[in-house]
């Protein structure tokens, strides 16, 4: 069994949202091909576009949350992270007032985890102070 | 131009022996050529001669052993092939293929290295400076 | 459905049976094009068979080869790709062993569109369509008319549109090094837009595609600048057969030069000093 596919998709990276096919062969991503009559990227990718199947399996992939403790990052579970970054806000938020805090998202989320940034932001902390990548 | 800057990629057993016996004879050449030694011209890839270009060279040379006395037998068939089609790709690109200079002298021929050296450096000096060309 | 495509479709139905898959273009999800292998047990597939815009499939073929090297497969081609497919084979890149080469002739908008000159298929023992007389390049000869700082200024104009996206060296069916030279920094300099004047990327790439180029132009349909860097490769291509005699793709038993020694009568073709 020949297991040769290419899957349409779209680019991760940025908000252009540049059509691409990752090559799949026998449930390994060996690569991308551009996807010709697509009509935003018109068979053309930048550099990202053309190595998105690199990070997929990279080794370097985050795999569980990460907490430092005595200087090294230590291997923890999502309860765990997800305290500590409350707590640590809390405490922030409390000691040096809101605006203290700033909010930095990213091209590469949806719309909707950006809209959750953004409510987090000003409706739990009760900051504006929201920026992204795109803008760096 | 007045000084040009040109770069020498002379094989070790034929073109660079050939630079010693002009040398231990006391012929005289024009001191523009900086003189790099390498194993065999075949060794002298493309991307070197368009680095040296790329670097401010305004000509650049490679001399090998005479067809059918390299010493590694057939290292100057990979010159012979390679250089011409890149001289065709520096005409097509705009720059002058007279930059890129490709000739064949044996450890015996000091004089004629001298000739050599000092018939090319005449020409780059009659072309603008590599650089300035590029602007 | 075309005519053209229906035929196609004919050909491949006889051939579907005998072999392990049919690598074709498939007009996939929103009408968006893509390699795709036919296989015996779904022929209904077959009802979206396409074969334009086209894609480079002598790659999906070296691919296939490489996980499954005893695969029987066929493979549509058109004349540039069944080129690519036998020139990855001189370079020992996939096996010709089990491939059947189903030919498809290149229509006149399309050779027009590829400013192609051999818009057919030579090895192919089945093919669809007719053999086309090729197609004169009215690019390629404009820019070889123009002086040398007519040159120049045209190339560092359309080399400065380059973003680096090494589109086109990854798109080309012939380009398998698994070392690059293109990723060397002693060559290409990194993190500088736009590009050096001469421009090493494109002029190594050229130099990296003697007696390699089949002239299928995907590189120039992939460019997000619409850079026409084919025109280099098409001009250094006539070189190469004028010097060496050697057309990438067209006589199978042909060795490509740079795999050879000087042969009888080729040094004097160079133009080298006597």
């Amino acid at each position: 069994m020949i297991g040769y596919e290419n899957v349409l998709t779209t680019c991760p990276y940025c908000g252009t949202g540049c059509a691409l096919h990752l090559e799949v062969m026998d449930n390994n991503l060996v690569g991308v091909l551009p996807a010709k009559n697509h009509v935003v990227s018109q068979g053309s990718l930048c550099i990202k576009g053309w190595n998105v199947h690199a990070f997929v399996n990279h080794p370097d992939r985050l795999k569980t949350p990460l907490i430092r403790k005595d200087g090294v990052l230590e291997e923890a579970t999502w309860d765990e992270a997800l305290k500590l970054v409350a707590d640590k806000l809390a405490a922030i938020k409390a000691e040096s007032g809101p605006d203290s805090v700033a909010f930095l998202t990213s091209a590469k989320c949806t719309n909707e985890e950006n809209y959750l940034v953004q409510k987090l932001a000003r409706a739990v902390i009760g900051t504006n102070n929201v920026d992204h990548c795109g803008r760096l | 131009m007045s000084e040009p800057k040109i770069i020498g990629f002379l094989c070790n057993w034929c073109s660079y022996r050939g630079a010693d016996a002009a040398g231990m004879a006391r012929m005289k050449y024009p001191p523009n050529v900086k003189i790099i030694r390498v194993p065999c011209s075949g060794r002298i890839s493309p991307e070197l001669v368009l680095r040296s270009l790329r670097e401010g060279a305004d000509g650049v040379m490679v001399l090998g052993c005479h067809i059918g006395d390299c010493h590694y037998a057939t290292g100057n068939h990979r010159t012979a092939k390679r250089m011409p089609v890149l001289k065709k790709l520096l005409e097509y690109a705009g720059i002058d293929p007279e930059r890129l200079h490709i000739n064949w002298v044996s450890a015996a021929e000091g004089e004629r290295f001298a000739t050599v050296m000092k018939d090319f450096t005449e020409k780059i000096s009659a072309l603008p400076p590599f650089v300035e060309t590029m602007r | 459905m075309t005519a053209r495509v229906t035929a196609l479709r004919e050909v491949i139905e006889k051939v579907l049976p005998e072999v392990d898959g049919v690598l074709a273009l498939r007009s996939g999800p929103g009408g968006i094009v893509a390699p795709y292998l036919f296989g015996k047990e779904h022929p209904e597939e077959l009802a979206k068979l396409a074969i334009w815009p086209k894609e480079p499939v002598p790659e999906p073929l070296k691919v296939i080869l490489r996980a499954h090297p005893d695969a029987k497969l066929a493979i549509v081609c058109r004349g540039c790709e069944e080129r690519g497919i036998v020139e990855l084979f001189k370079h020992a890149q996939l096996s010709l062993n089990n491939v059947t080469l189903i030919g498809l002739q290149c229509e006149r908008s399309e050779a027009e569109f590829c400013r192609c000159a051999k818009p057919f298929t030579v090895h192919a023992k089945t093919f669809v369509g007719e053999p086309l007389e090729g197609v004169t390049d009215s690019l390629t000869e404009r820019i070889a008319a123009m002086s040398q700082p007519e040159k120049l200024a045209f190339w560092k104009d359309e080399f400065e549109h380059c973003i680096k996206c090494y589109g086109c060296r990854t798109i080309c069916p012939q380009c398998f090094c698994n070392v690059c030279a293109l990723e060397d920094e002693t060559w290409v300099e990194t993190g500088r837009l736009p590009m050096p004047n001469p421009s090493m990327y494109h002029l190594v790439r050229a130099m990296h595609m003697t007696a390699k180029c089949v002239a299928c132009r995907e590189c120039e349909e992939t460019c997000p600048a619409d850079i026409p860097m084919a025109v280099h490769f098409r001009l250094m291509a006539r070189d190469v057969k004028e010097m060496f005699k050697y057309e990438p793709g067209a006589v199978m038993e042909q060795k490509p030069p740079q795999l050879l020694v000087l042969e009888e009568g080729e040094y004097e073709r160079t133009g080298l000093p006597h």
